[in-house]
């Protein structure tokens, strides 16, 4: 058995971090400091920004705990990406960053900023709040602790990887929706609803689901997959989303209400076009009027920033369309299914 | 702010238990938690094994009475008897409430919940959720107080106790977000705030922040300590970071194998092999490297820990976390290659000195958790039985401040102390001709006591760390905090944190020095075996002109008798 590890010569080198500096109580505007070290391969970025509050300078501030990637405190913008400093390695950050050498640290976005790279967390608990984010259990509370639920394999399955979920908020930090519209339910919200709209220890789907309709709900995801290709987790949030849209369409099934009309207008994209037509989907569904009051200003406020509006959401584009019209037939077929289940119990 | 009838302090297992139960209890009440991060950061998320429960789903010969069993047996018969009965026969019920209320335990192929084996335990009683557990109870918790609308005071960090006499007036804290000192008058505090093993830094599987805050806060106002010297090492921390690799990984089949491809545990505990309880199995990997049959590398000497013949399905569907940390933080895949691993240091069993109702001598203020000893864990603690501990004793504590606060007048903090407490940390920022850098003296602090109170311990090593601590103690007298702000102040927090664990620090390494014998976690190799007739008793500490003042209790017994403790 050789050991790698006793050869290894470590490597090293100078790195620069361009991180994001703020304190609202004396700066005027944010800016940009520069700290370059001298690193070992094989260090996370976490312990480098550590490395450089204990020995270069005190007052950085960021959140940090369990530095092994499950408490969720660490998220924040490597090189434009959010995603935790504590499982992120320098060196594989090196690699992508635009400028040799230079590796930008910002604090999250959409959430309120509240000094260099700490961010505000209430807004997403109060969301949590909002959209019910527990399970409600079908036993009254004086009996718990009796005796367990059985629970089927399927129906544990069901939520599993969904409970992997730490709020780390990089999903949040990505959400394309949620740059214009605070309000926006949020892609770690719709997931957490999801999981406990799945949980067959849980009693009131319907309730939840109502509330995932209405404004500022599911509706409003453009389905950008952002937040799936985001989710330090791996978590496939995009089948919770589909999973809620299902669900609504399959219990509302009218066609008068503003979110059936657009997952009506998402199906045809689907069918016909093998992908998504954002930028007609608002219109179609909520109408010219809505759309020119709601998402023109957000698209002139992003221009006024000087930043790109986000790439046209499309669906993978490595799908290919005979798999997306697989999918969209595996989808409403399932509707029907899950359908014929609720009504048969 | 108008007083509270419960303040707890923390939002980990132990107090969100706590805090759903006194509502439960009085859903009349004025409760309040407040937590230095989100509830949900805690680190109750980071426990990846297990909890135990004679649920018997798994074995269907297992009994609470050999769960109790194995637990004294476990503690080397230090803990008390009847705080272990309160703790195994509460599990069954404590395990189906989580179930109840929303804990994606595993399940079996019956439906019911799965249970694994887990060191130093004679059934496969382990209750788990793939290897997140911890971090899924910590979420059914937290959504549930949210549920129940739990008022919390997120990013709040504890400073003081207030004290009237033999009572508390509440707590005094900082809000994080504003650095504004806050006054929370309460008829009782609850703490909840964890381990201290994070003081051997980076010979730690802690976060960064079990520094022991209530610990040291009850023991600077007076509220004594119990045990403090039996810290445990888990056999299994990554060679470079000190994070752990659950047992779970050796519940489910893994070896321990040294330079010379042996699996070790033979040698040292031939039935149990790899399963045996966690400080005899941390003694011998140590022995193993002191021996010179470990790997050498820059980060230190280390051992294997060998998955491979579990094959990709297992670790990918049980163990899917440590795969990734492995990956993360050691550059290793389990699937393709043994893991390097050495002992790191893991849980403290000592804590603030409670009764079986979390009860403190200081009337109105309670612990629970990690943070108290009531004591079930006595000189080592079984892998699995600390969720348990934190679940079990947070739902008692909670109800009995919940009952108790009734009799107990409201309470004001005189606006005196707050103005103080300002002052004393303002005092860290001023200039210093002469000053010393806190990071330093925390990677210092963690290198003495792994060094000479570490697994193996002998008084000229204690005595010698002592001293060290002692001198770190005079130079932090000199540390300066740069940054002057009051938003956000994490430079202050950590300083404040580290001057926790030297008070506590001095504690661990007085009780090691005075306790000559060795039991569970603690081994004198100058006092090589168990001395029931000297030390079958707790150290009990108190502060006295700013050192521990040691004192003892003795030790609850009830059904077993004293035994030799073999596997
Ligand atoms: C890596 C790891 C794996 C583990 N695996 C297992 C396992 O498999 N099975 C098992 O039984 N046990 C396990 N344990 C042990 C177990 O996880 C802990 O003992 C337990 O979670 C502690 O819970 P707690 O509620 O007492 O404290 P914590 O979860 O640590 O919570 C402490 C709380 O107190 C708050 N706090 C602390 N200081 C302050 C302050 N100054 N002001 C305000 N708030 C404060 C924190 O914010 C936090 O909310 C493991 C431990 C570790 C480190
Ligand atoms: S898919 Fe929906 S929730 Fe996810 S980032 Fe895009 S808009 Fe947000
Ligand atoms: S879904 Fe993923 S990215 Fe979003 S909060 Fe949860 S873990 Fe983080
Ligand atoms: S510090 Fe906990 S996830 Fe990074």
């Amino acid at each position: 058995m050789s050991d790698s590890t006793i050869q290894h010569h470590e490597e090293s080198r100078d790195v620069t971090f361009r991180v994001h500096r703020f304190n609202p109580q004396v700066d005027s505007k944010p800016y940009f400091d520069d700290y370059t070290i001298r690193l070992e391969k094989g260090i996370t970025v976490l312990r480098a920004i550590n490395y450089i509050k204990e020995h270069v300078d005190s007052s950085l501030t960021f959140r940090a705990f369990c530095q092994a990637g499950i408490c969720g405190s660490c998220a924040m913008r490597i090189n434009n990406m959010s995603k935790l400093a504590c499982t992120t390695q320098v060196w594989d950050e090196l690699d992508k960053a635009r400028e040799p050498g230079v590796i930008k640290v910002e604090p999250l976005r959409n959430l309120p900023h509240i000094k260099d790279l700490v961010v505000e967390m209430d807004p997403l608990v109060g969301k949590m709040q909002k959209y019910s984010n527990w399970v409600d259990s079908k036993m009254p509370e004086e009996q718990w602790g009796k005796k367990e639920f059985l629970v089927s394999e399927e129906e544990f399955l069901a939520y599993d990887k969904a409970t992997d979920c730490i709020l780390c908020a990089s999903c949040v930090s990505e959400c394309t929706i949620l740059r214009a519209h605070k309000e926006y339910v949020s892609p770690a919200v719709l997931l957490k609803s999801y999981r406990m709209n799945v949980d067959s220890r849980d009693a009131m789907h319907d309730q939840r689901l109502a509330g995932l309709v209405q404004d500022h709900g599911v509706w409003d995801c453009t389905h950008c997959y952002r937040c799936q290709e985001t989710c330090v987790k791996n978590i496939p949030i995009m089948d919770a989303i589909h999973g809620i849209r299902e669900d609504a369409y399959a219990s509302r099934g009218s066609k008068d209400t503003s979110g059936a009309r657009h997952a009506e207008a998402f199906m045809d994209d689907i069918e016909k076009k093998g992908k998504l037509v954002e930028a007609t989907l608002p219109i179609r569904t909520n109408g010219v009027v809505w759309t020119l009051k709601n998402l023109l200003p957000m698209a002139v406020k992003m221009v006024i920033k000087r930043r790109t509006p986000p790439p046209p959401p499309l669906v993978k584009a490595s799908k290919g369309i005979d798999a997306l019209r697989k999918e969209f037939k595996e989808m409403t077929s399932h509707v029907g299914k899950d359908h014929e289940k609720k009504s048969g119990e | 702010m108008k007083p509270f009838d419960i303040v707890i302090v923390g939002g980990g297992g132990a107090g969100l238990y706590a805090a759903m139960e006194a509502m439960k209890t009085n859903p009349g009440l004025n409760i309040a938690v407040l937590s230095k991060i989100y509830p949900n950061r805690s680190h109750t998320s980071a426990a990846q094994g297990g909890a135990n429960a004679a649920l018997a789903n798994k074995a269907k010969d297992d009994t609470v009475e050999m769960h109790i069993f194995d637990t004294i047996k476990g503690s080397d018969y230090l803990a008390d008897q009847d705080a272990v009965e309160v703790l195994c026969s509460e599990a069954p019920k404590i395990i189906r409430e989580l179930d109840n209320m929303g804990t994606p335990w595993s399940r079996m192929d019956d439906k019911t919940i799965a249970q694994r084996p887990f060191g130093g335990a004679g059934r496969p009683r382990c209750c788990y959720c793939a290897d997140k557990t911890g971090h899924t109870i910590l979420q059914t918790l937290y959504e549930q107080c949210l549920r129940k609308g739990v008022i919390f005071f997120n990013e709040y960090f504890a400073l003081d106790l207030s004290v009237d006499g033999s009572r508390s007036r509440g707590l005094i804290a900082m809000n994080i977000k504003t650095g504004k000192i806050e006054a929370f008058p309460a008829k009782t505090v609850i703490f909840a705030t964890g381990g201290y093993a994070k003081m051997y830094w980076n010979r730690s599987s802690n976060a960064a922040g079990n520094t022991g805050d209530g610990q040291a806060i009850t023991y600077r106002a007076g509220i004594p300590l119990k045990d403090m010297e039996f810290v445990q090492f888990h056999p299994t921390g990554l060679r470079k970071s000190g994070l752990l690799v659950t047992e779970g990984a050796r519940g489910e089949g893994g070896y321990l194998t040294n330079a010379l491809g042996e699996r070790f545990m033979s040698r040292y505990a031939p039935e149990k092999m790899e399963l045996g309880p966690r400080d005899l199995v941390s003694r011998s990997l140590e022995t193993e490297i002191l021996e010179g049959r470990g790997f050498d590398s820059p980060a230190g000497k280390y051992l294997h820990l060998d998955l491979r013949h579990l094959g990709a399905d297992i670790i990918k569907s049980r163990l899917p976390q440590i795969r990734e940390m492995c990956m993360y933080f050691e550059g290793v895949d389990p699937i393709d290659d043994p893991v390097p691993v050495r002992p790191t240091a893991h849980y403290s069993m000592g804590g603030i000195d409670t009764d079986n109702l979390g009860r403190t001598v200081m009337q109105g203020v309670y612990a629970a958790g990690e943070c108290g000893c009531v004591s079930v864990h006595g000189a080592n603690r079984l892998g699995g039985n600390s969720l348990l501990d934190i679940l079990v004793f947070g739902r008692i504590a909670g109800r009995a401040a919940a009952e108790e606060c009734q009799k107990f007048n409201p309470t004001s903090i005189p606006e005196g102390e707050l103005a103080e407490k300002e002052h004393e940390l303002r005092s860290f920022m001023q200039p210093k001709g002469h000053y010393e850098r806190y990071g330093a003296l925390r990677e210092e602090l963690g290198h003495t006591l792994g060094m000479n109170v570490g697994i193996f311990r002998e008084a000229s090593k204690i005595k010698l760390g002592i001293k060290e601590i002692e001198s770190l103690k005079e130079r932090f007298e000199h540390v300066r905090v740069f940054d002057t702000g009051d938003i956000y102040n994490t430079n202050l927090l950590q300083v404040l944190e580290l001057k926790n664990m030297l008070d506590l620090a001095e504690t661990v390494a007085a009780g090691a020095l005075v306790r000559e014998e060795s039991r569970g976690s603690h081994t004198r190799t100058d006092f090589p075996t168990r001395n029931d007739e000297k030390w079958h008793k707790h150290t009990i500490y108190t502060m006295e002109g700013g050192h521990p003042k040691i004192g003892y209790k003795p030790v609850t017994m009830g059904r077993y008798e004293l035994q030799e403790r073999t596997y």
